[in-house]
C-alpha cells in the first residue's frame, strides 16, 4: 500500500493537486464537509422519523423519498471529493489505520442506506404498521446515526493516526 | 480595547492546558465540532431548500420549522461549545487569525439573516405556509443562508491550515522538521504567526 501511495503521488493528477495545494486541498475538504452535512442531515431526519421524534406528519415512505436521494447524492459527492484527497495526499490517507476503518464503515453505511430505501418501497405497509414500532428497529436507527458520527471522527483522526499507537501503519516509519 | 490580557488568561486556564497537553482531546473536540456543524448546516439546508421550493415543497413550512429547528439549536450549542474549547487552547493566535475573524463575522451575518427572516417572511407565514415556496424575501434569506454557511465551513477549514496549534504557547515553535512543510502545504498565516505545526 505504501508503494502504491508513493506511485500515486507521482501521477499527473496528484502532482497537480500538490502544486496547487494552497487552495485545492482546503476547497476539496470544504466541499467534502458540505457533503457530510447533507449525509448527517438526511440520516438524522430519517432516523428521527423512525424514532417518532420528528416528521410525524410525513409517512415513512415520504420521509425516505425526501431524504434518500439526497443521502445517495451526497455519498457520491463524498466519494469524488474523498478520491481527490487521496490522489492529492496519498501518503496522508492510505497509510493510516483511521482511513481503512473509515472506508469499511462507509461501505457498511452505504449498503444499509440502500437496503433501507429498498425495503421501505417493497414493504411500505408492514413498515408503517409494525416494523417502525419495534424496539430493534428504533435501536438500529440510533446505531446507524452513531455509526455515521464515528465515520466523521475517523475522518478527522486520519490527521492524527498516531492515536492508534501500533495499529497505525504510519507509526514507526 | 485591549483583548491581549484576557486572551492570555484564557489560554493559561487549567482547562486550556489540559486540552493542549492531551494527545486525544483536541482531535475529539474537532470531531464533535464537525459532527455538530454537519447537523447544523444539514438541518438549516433542509429549511432553506423548503423556502426555495426545491425540496419538501408539499410540507407546511411552520410544521417543518418547529420540527427541525430544535435540532438545529441543540447541535449549534454543541458546535459552539466545542469551538470555544478549541479556541481557548490558543486564544491569541486564533483571535489574530484572519480566517477566524472572517468566520465570526460570517456567523454574525448568519444571525442577522435569521433576524431579517423573523421580521419579514416569518410574520406573514400564514399566507404562504402551504405554498411550494416562500415569498421573494424568504427566498433571498434562504439563498444568503446557504452561501454564508458554506463560507463559514470554508473559513473554518482554513483556520486549521493557518493557525498554530502548539503545546507551549509562550515559547516560539521549535525548529523541527515538519513533514507538511516539506510537502509544501500552506504554512503560516497572513497574520505573521508561526508556521502551521501539527496536523491540519
Amino acid at each position: 500500500m505504501k508503494q502504491f501511495a508513493v506511485w500515486l503521488s507521482t501521477t499527473a493528477p496528484s502532482v497537480f493537486i500538490q502544486e496547487h495545494n494552497a487552495w485545492a486541498i482546503p476547497v476539496v475538504q470544504s466541499i467534502h464537509i458540505v457533503g457530510i452535512a447533507a449525509v448527517m442531515g438526511s440520516v438524522l431526519l430519517m432516523d428521527l422519523r423512525i424514532l417518532g421524534w420528528a416528521g410525524a406528519d410525513q409517512t415513512l415512505r415520504q420521509t425516505a423519498e425526501r431524504f434518500g436521494p439526497w443521502l445517495t447524492g451526497a455519498l457520491w459527492l463524498l466519494l469524488v471529493t474523498g478520491a481527490l484527497m487521496v490522489i492529492g495526499e496519498p501518503m496522508r490517507e492510505l497509510v493510516t489505520f483511521s482511513f481503512w476503518l473509515k472506508m469499511a464503515l462507509v461501505a457498511l453505511g452505504a449498503v444499509l442506506a440502500v437496503l433501507f430505501q429498498r425495503t421501505i418501497r417493497r414493504h411500505e405497509q408492514r413498515w408503517e404498521d409494525t416494523l417502525v414500532q419495534r424496539p430493534s428497529i428504533k435501536a438500529l436507527a440510533i446505531l446507524t446515526f452513531v455509526m455515521w458520527a464515528c465515520i466523521i471522527v475517523l475522518g478527522r483522526l486520519i490527521a492524527y493516526d498516531h492515536v492508534w499507537g501500533s495499529w497505525s501503519p504510519a507509526v514507526g516509519q | 480595547m485591549d483583548f491581549a490580557p484576557a486572551l492570555d488568561w484564557l489560554q493559561h486556564t487549567s482547562l486550556a492546558t489540559t486540552i493542549r497537553d492531551s494527545l486525544l482531546l483536541f482531535p475529539l473536540l474537532e470531531s464533535v465540532h464537525v459532527i455538530g456543524l454537519a447537523l447544523v448546516f444539514g438541518t438549516i439546508a433542509v429549511i432553506d431548500l423548503r423556502l426555495l421550493g426545491v425540496a419538501s415543497a408539499q410540507r407546511p413550512f411552520s410544521r417543518m420549522a418547529s420540527d427541525i429547528m430544535t435540532w438545529t439549536w441543540v447541535t449549534f450549542a454543541v458546535t459552539a461549545l466545542t469551538g470555544a474549547l478549541m479556541f481557548i487552547t490558543n486564544a491569541t493566535v486564533y483571535f489574530n487569525n484572519t480566517y477566524f475573524r472572517a468566520k465570526i463575522l460570517l456567523l454574525v451575518l448568519a444571525a442577522l439573516n435569521v433576524l431579517v427572516f423573523e421580521l419579514t417572511a416569518r410574520r406573514t407565514v400564514h399566507q404562504w405556509d402551504r405554498s411550494p415556496s416562500a415569498p421573494p424575501i424568504g427566498k433571498a434569506v434562504a439563498t444568503v443562508s446557504l452561501v454564508v454557511w458554506v463560507a463559514v465551513i470554508f473559513a473554518g477549514r482554513m483556520i486549521g491550515f493557518t493557525a498554530t496549534r502548539t503545546s507551549t504557547v509562550d515559547t516560539a515553535a521549535p525548529a523541527e522538521i515538519n513533514f507538511e512543510d516539506l510537502l509544501g502545504l500552506p504554512a503560516g498565516g497572513d497574520t505573521g504567526q508561526a508556521p502551521a505545526k501539527g496536523p491540519d
